[in-house]
């Protein structure tokens, strides 16, 4: 009897002490750990040089792009930081690594990496470093902004008007984008960003129109089509892009479809603002005549644009649409008022298909890439 | 070597409002690994490969690309239309590489079969070789592939 007493005692105390070699195992494991990530993991403050005119000091290891937008330095972004649209590069002039990481390749040159780019949504600020952004990104703000619009343009396009908040005013360049934040809602858990050309008279600083196609199974689209009503409030930020109307006497040749309308509209409206009577012909191609829209906006705009003409072309017209205008593609249609390419600029704005598809056929016909202008997020 | 993918992570991105409103798996009960497991062995029994359904898929797509939405006839049995959006797409198995935003149709005449999907779907198969949950808006089934791409 003893023994079997002395047996249980014993293994109990084996019991509890492994239990207690295994507790204080954790208890050191679990202050080790603290430890690394205040230590290791945490970089404390980093000094950010920018273009050897400002210095700002922030918290270290969050990826640049956030960093700078928490400063209010707006770096172009079309995907929201996700690092697949490839816009928001900066030169980073020290540390001098030229090294870069396997998500920035496929938007990085040979040479922009040997100059020292990088996609500011993948570098994380882990030590000091001096950067360059162009002078303009300073422009770049945050607004808080009202809808006080929603037109159908078509079956699946929608026009927005957003009236800027809190006094301030956006100033753009006709052809320019801005990106628009998407709120986390019923169907997301987080805010989504996406790239939006303005498509209205830049003399306006007070509210911008956007024309926003539906995607399906987009979950920005969904949103603004389904979800988005008058009265809600959007943040934005921008203006930016290299879309706009180059200062020559160029003829020039606009080609778009759908929601690409939009920044060649808003650059219209800059032409008749400076009454710029450049010859000018916007081909804009459409497969319905359920996909047309503003057709009266242009007829108008041709009599205050009398060098401008508006040529719409549908590539599946039904034979209820009783259609009389061009038919086929808008290659088809370039290919027949593009008589002469020694003069002529190209804007186009479109499906990346139907950019890719204009590219060529106007490389064909002679007209230069330097030439050719589009909206890189395409 | 092959890195082992972290299947949670990855089941977290396939779900819906993560990388695309309705995800990736549909109303499929089933764990990826057993989603991607079992294809692959349906692919094996239907005795296809899987570099011909991409070369078939991938035709398709190009032949319809520059048409901007347009269907074209391809090969006197094919209608497809490839409607291509601005912006670019990730990986929600988050490996290298942007996909353009894609909505592609594909009827293939002689039977009226119709398939639809995307520069991502070929990715995921390719890659992955995940033809996307039971139900969900781009789930390719490899019987429907190998009659309407004539494997």
């Amino acid at each position: 009897m003893n023994n079997f007493v002395s047996e249980v005692k014993m293994e109990y105390f084996f019991l509890l002490k492994t239990i207690i070699i295994i507790s204080s195992f954790t208890t050191l494991l679990t202050i080790i750990i603290i430890f690394i990530d205040s230590t290791i993991g945490n970089y404390g403050i980093k000094k950010i040089n920018i273009n050897d005119k400002k210095i700002i000091e922030v918290e270290g290891g969050k990826p640049l792009l956030t960093t700078l937008i928490s400063n209010k330095i707006f770096i172009p972004s079309a995907c929201g930081g996700k690092g697949s649209c490839g816009l928001c590069k900066v030169k980073v002039l020290v540390p001098d690594k030229k090294q870069i990481l396997p998500t920035e390749a496929p938007w990085l040159s040979k040479e922009e990496i040997d100059n020292g780019y990088r996609l500011s949504c993948q570098l994380k600020v882990k030590e000091d470093i001096n950067i360059f952004i162009p002078e303009e990104f300073f422009s770049i703000k945050k607004f808080e902004t009202e809808v006080i619009e929603i037109i159908d343009l078509t079956y699946d396009i929608k026009q927005l008007t957003l009236k800027i908040l809190n006094n301030e005013k956006i100033e753009f360049k006709a052809g320019q984008f801005i990106q628009l934040e998407v709120p986390p809602y019923e169907l997301t858990e987080q805010s989504v960003y996406r790239a939006y050309s303005i498509s209205s008279d830049p003399k306006f600083n007070d509210k911008i129109e956007l024309m926003i196609r539906y995607v399906k199974n987009g979950i920005c689209t969904t949103y603004i089509h389904k979800y988005l009503k008058k009265g809600d409030k959007l943040f934005i930020n921008g203006p930016y892009g290299e879309f706009y109307l180059r200062d020559t006497n160029s003829e020039i040749i606009f080609i778009a479809g759908g929601s690409g309308m939009a920044p060649i509209k808003s650059i219209i409206h800059h032409m008749i603002n400076n009454n710029i009577q450049r010859k000018a012909t916007f081909v804009f191609g459409a497969r319905t005549i359920k996909d047309l829209f503003l057709l009266d906006f242009y007829l108008d705009i041709e009599k205050k644009l009398p060098n401008l003409k508006f040529i719409s072309v549908l590539s599946e017209p039904k034979v209820e649409d009783n259609w009389n205008g061009e038919v086929g593609l808008v290659t088809d249609v370039v290919k027949k008022v593009v008589n002469q390419t020694e003069n002529l600029e190209a804007y186009l704005c479109g499906s990346p298909g139907m950019i890719d598809a204009c590219v060529k056929l106007l490389n064909s016909l002679g007209l230069p890439n330097e030439k050719i202008f589009y909206d890189k997020f395409a | 070597m092959k890195e082992i993918p972290n299947y949670k992570k990855i089941e977290e991105n396939l779900k819906p409002g993560k990388f695309s409103l309705e995800g990736f798996l549909g109303n499929d009960n089933r764990s990826l690994f057993d989603i991607i497991s079992d294809d692959k062995a349906l692919i094996l029994q239907l005795n296809i490969d899987i570099k011909e359904i991409i070369t078939r898929l991938k035709y398709f797509r190009d032949k319809g690309f520059d048409f901007d939405g347009t269907f074209i006839i391809v090969d006197e049995k094919w209608k497809v239309s490839v409607i291509s959006h601005r912006g670019k797409t990730k990986c929600p198995f988050e490996d290298k590489g942007f996909f353009a935003k894609t909505e592609i149709n594909l009827i293939y005449l002689p039977k009226n079969i119709e398939i639809n999907y995307s520069d991502l779907s070929i990715h995921l198969i390719e890659e992955h070789g995940f033809f996307g949950g039971k139900g969900s808006l781009y789930r390719l089934e490899p019987e429907i592939l190998k009659i309407a791409l004539e494997l």
